[in-house]
């Protein structure tokens, strides 16, 4: 048998297993989750702001920096509504566009849309 | 295999990753179930100075479905904590390990067990010693003892065991990632060598195992301990997975590292080798991080497997039926998405209804076999696998098997499996000594100053 063949012999069968894989319907595999479109910032429980960290496309930055820039308001330093989590918070950035920012707390975790806060973010982060 | 190293993110992340799932009646005690799953496969013995350990940040879990929605409705979570008595020493241990407390040693993990039944959480154990890794012989010199000490009785009726053990798993993981090489047929392989004995490359390597013994009926839906097999709240579905949190910060210059989030499963295992060999690589990672519940996605995988397309080709002229069934795999879908309904195995059924789910499925009123068949049911043996697992199974050999198509006829009566379908194997007995006869079941780690020394 010729190194040709026996590097190649496998082939058929693969390509045989993509045909059936795409003919029955089964769901390609899908795209990992975009880590890096996200941004996370983290503040210690009850710090006021902490240091913000993050990572996004620059097609995806800019249009929330440009969308949000007419809009957004100054920013505004709220009375707490309650005492400071007992655990780290952390936020991330999970999806500029629309403004997504998911904040968590112990096991908790809630997403805000907050297209000021996103793009403060953005600034923050140029 | 059965899953070390099975998918490539997990193969980064040893500590979460739950290389093999066990779960069978137990053998000395068959009013009980015991489950073992364990993780951080693959332990060379000498691992100092910072041996194996489980992560204090990672969720261990292991989930019972008893009503066939292949959804937990009971799990047992176990989270880890580890103290130094001396964080200025570099030493694992300062002296001989005699005792769980002995002051010698300084790097010590305990762990809690939580039983979660619907929305009720109950704190079952905490403050629980696993014992050292196997040193050697000035450091860990009576390690059965040790071992023993750590067997862990539960005021609720459990048994628990979590620490280093020699993995139970054996294969000839060096040969069938060889281009699907088998040893004893290899004479035949499309890249043919002289036939030979398998190598069990497992056999003097280590693990973590958590194993937990739980009374039957705090696992059945009736809470009974069922004696008719054909009873659907006789089954089971088991398996086990690790979660780490959402997000983790590591922040150097403030000297914190900082976790938050819910828990996200990162690994997952249910039947032995199912992620290995019927997901292909650009899923897997997903797979791990899926519920079985969802399983149906990967069903194509099971009904249509590509090592059942690739034997033919890599033993040729071997597998001829096999390479002419075109049909869809509906006996490997009922083994391990469905289990086996009534009617296709006389006297036996683990079905968890129409759900494809991957779980091991334990029909808990099949009595543990006397003389147990590492072939489990296609070796007559309904104690076995597919009907649960047992540490000595040989379940390469059994999927394999299956694959190959011995199984097929379960579904469809006119088609002839190939002689050497049912000859396959990968040509290993482990030894007696593996074992043990008693909870946890699973053997003492080799020692790192013997192995592979001797």
């Amino acid at each position: 048998m010729s190194n040709s063949t026996r590097r190649s012999f496998l082939r058929p069968s693969l390509v045989t297993r993509d045909r059936v894989a795409l003919a029955g319907g089964a769901p390609a595999a899908a795209a990992t989750p975009a880590l890096n479109r996200r941004a996370f910032l983290q503040s210690s429980a009850g710090a006021a702001a902490g240091a913000a960290v993050i990572v996004t496309g620059p097609k995806l930055a800019a249009a929330a920096l440009h969308g949000a820039s007419a809009t957004a308001p100054a920013p505004v330093i709220t009375t707490p509504s309650g005492p400071p989590p007992a655990e780290t918070v952390m936020a991330y950035l999970r999806n500029a566009e629309r403004g997504e920012v998911t904040v968590m707390s112990g096991t908790r975790e809630t997403t805000y849309l907050d297209p000021a806060l996103a793009k403060r973010m953005l600034d923050a982060a140029r | 295999m059965s899953s070390h190293r099975e998918a490539p993110e997990i193969s980064k992340d040893p500590v979460a990753d739950n290389a093999d799932t066990y779960a069978f009646v137990s053998p000395d005690k068959p009013d009980t179930v015991t489950i073992i799953t364990n993780y951080v496969p693959l332990q060379l013995p000498p691992g100092g100075p910072n041996f194996f350990e489980f992560g204090d940040d990672v969720l261990y879990s292991i989930h019972i479905d008893n009503d066939g929605d292949a959804l937990p409705e009971i799990s047992y979570q176990f989270r880890f904590q580890t103290t130094l008595r001396d964080p200025n020493t570099f030493l694992y241990n300062t002296g001989p390990i005699s005792s769980l407390s002995d002051p010698n040693w300084n790097k010590r993990q305990f762990f809690t067990v939580t039983r979660v039944e619907g929305k009720k959480s109950k704190v079952l154990g905490a403050g629980l010693e696993c014992p050292p890794c196997n040193i050697g012989p000035r450091s860990t010199p009576h390690y059965p003892a040790l071992g023993a000490a750590a067997v862990h009785t539960l005021g609720s009726g459990e048994v628990v065991f979590a620490g280093q053990r020699n993995d139970p798993f054996f294969v000839d993981l060096g040969s069938i990632f060889d281009l699907g090489d088998l040893r004893p047929f290899q004479n035949l392989h499309l890249i043919p060598t002289a036939a030979a004995p398998g190598v069990d490359a497992t056999k003097t390597l280590n693990i973590h195992t958590i194993a937990i013994q739980i009374p039957i009926r705090e696992l059945t839906s009736n809470h009974t301990v069922p004696r008719d097999v054909m009873s659907p709240k006789s089954v089971l579905g088991i398996w086990g997975a690790a979660s780490r949190r959402k997000m983790r910060v590591v922040d150097t210059a403030n000297d914190e590292r900082a976790e938050s989030g819910p828990w996200v499963q990162v690994s997952r295992l249910g039947n032995p080798l199912f992620n290995e060999v019927l997901v292909p690589l650009g899923r897997k990672d997903r797979w791990n991080a899926s519920q079985p519940v969802h399983d149906r996605d990967y069903a194509g995988g099971v009904s249509h497997p590509e090592l059942g397309k690739l034997l033919p080709v890599l033993y040729p002229k071997v597998f001829p039926n096999l390479a002419a069934l075109k049909a869809p795999r509906a006996d490997l879908e009922a083994i391990l998405l469905t289990g086996l309904p009534a009617g296709i195995v006389k006297g036996f059924q683990n079905n968890t209804g129409k759900v494809l789910a991957d779980m091991l499925r334990l029909n808990v009123a099949v009595p543990p076999s006397a003389k147990p068949n590492p072939l489990g049911l296609i070796g007559g043996d309904a104690a076995g696998f597919p009907n649960g697992r047992r540490l000595a199974d040989d379940v390469v050999t059994i999927e394999l098997r299956a694959i190959a198509g011995v199984t097929y006829p379960l579904v469809d009566k006119t088609y002839t499996p190939d002689k050497a379908a049912g000859l396959i194997t990968q040509g290993l007995t482990p030894s007696p000594d593996r074992y043990q006869s008693s909870f946890p079941y699973v053997g003492d780690p080799y020692d790192g100053y013997d192995t592979p020394s001797k």
